[in-house]
């Protein structure tokens, strides 16, 4: 069988093809840090053949997106919460004794 | 720089001027609770997610900040000199966790595999598990999403984390710390950090599946 460069690209390819545990790191490591260009194209070409990790992809964008949603929520009054009033007396109590203790 | 000071503590932020004025270098033990008790609960409770431990961490706050008062240099102020010790405090409590439970995840060598969410044999070795892989094409439901809902469910989802991965998640993703700061806080390798948030976010999408479809 001639081995013209389109086998041997097949041959490269299918050497460094990863499987989807893989891919699916590459996915959470690209939110993190810059993939090299090794790891990118090896990332593109599993997801030009696996759905379950393009839904994965799509899927960890939106809770990035949602984690952006969450520290808006709470950085504002929204979802503030109060110490009970026992708490807080307690803790006042704490406070005081500290206080005179120093 | 001086004269930029005095520009904002006169045109920008007329309070401020006061505070700063009579309160440089001083703190008002009497009227913390008062004051940034409910700030810094909330704080806590977002990321702890116990009332009980929460207010035991405003409380150790305070005390630890008393203990530290002759090193307030007033460089910022009161309240977010508060909230650094608390998060130090929390910080600290995932730590505790992490080290008592000796898990896996801390002497993890850097490979990826992860028995709970991929096969294992041989030909398929690698793929997902099924029904651990992604199930619906969007991880958020169609249309208006309550937020108040959303927050809920993030919560119950980082609860439901192995605390060494909660502690990585939620340094990363809620605090955004760098990566640096995050592996010196948790004494680990960038490695294993990666590794980490990637099996975070594995379990984070599943749980936030399943609490959508059901």
């Amino acid at each position: 069988m001639a081995k013209g460069p389109g086998y041997r690209m097949m041959v490269f390819m299918s050497k460094r093809m990863i499987a989807c545990d893989e891919a699916s790191f590459l996915i959470s490591l690209r939110e993190d840090r810059k993939l090299n260009f090794r790891k990118w194209w090896q990332l593109k070409m599993h997801l030009l053949t696996c759905h379950l990790c393009r839904k994965y992809e799509r899927q960890i964008v939106e809770l990035d997106h949602s984690m952006e949603v969450y520290r808006e929520g709470c950085s504002h009054e929204s979802c503030s919460h109060q110490l009970s009033s026992d708490a807080s007396s307690q803790i006042a109590q704490a406070v005081k004794g500290g206080l005179n203790a120093n | 720089m001086k004269q930029l000071r005095f520009f904002y503590l006169a045109m920008v932020h007329p309070d401020e001027r006061n505070m700063s004025d009579t309160n440089e270098h001083k703190l008002d033990p009497q009227k913390w609770v008062e004051e940034y008790g409910d700030y810094l609960y909330s704080y806590a409770i977002g990321r702890v997610n116990d009332s009980g431990k929460a207010e035991d961490l405003v409380q150790e706050t305070f005390l630890a900040a008393l203990k530290a008062r002759d090193r307030f240099r007033g460089a910022s102020t009161e309240r977010t000199w508060l909230i650094s010790i608390l998060k130090r405090k929390i910080i600290d409590t995932y730590r505790k966790k992490y080290s008592s439970k000796e898990s896996s995840f801390g002497e993890h060598d850097g490979t990826v595999f992860d028995g709970d969410f991929y096969r294992s044999e041989e030909p398929f070795k690698g793929h997902w598990l099924e029904g651990s892989g992604p199930n619906s094409h969007s991880l958020l439901p169609d249309g208006e999403m309550e937020q108040e809902e959303l927050l809920r469910f993030i919560n119950l989802c980082i609860e439901n984390l192995p605390a060494p991965l909660a502690a990585a998640f939620i340094m990363r993703m809620i605090d955004e710390e760098d990566s640096d700061t995050i592996c010196k806080e948790l004494d680990i390798t960038p490695s294993n950090l990666w590794v980490m948030l990637h099996r975070a976010r594995l379990r984070m999408r599943e749980c936030l599946e399943k609490k959508w479809l059901s």
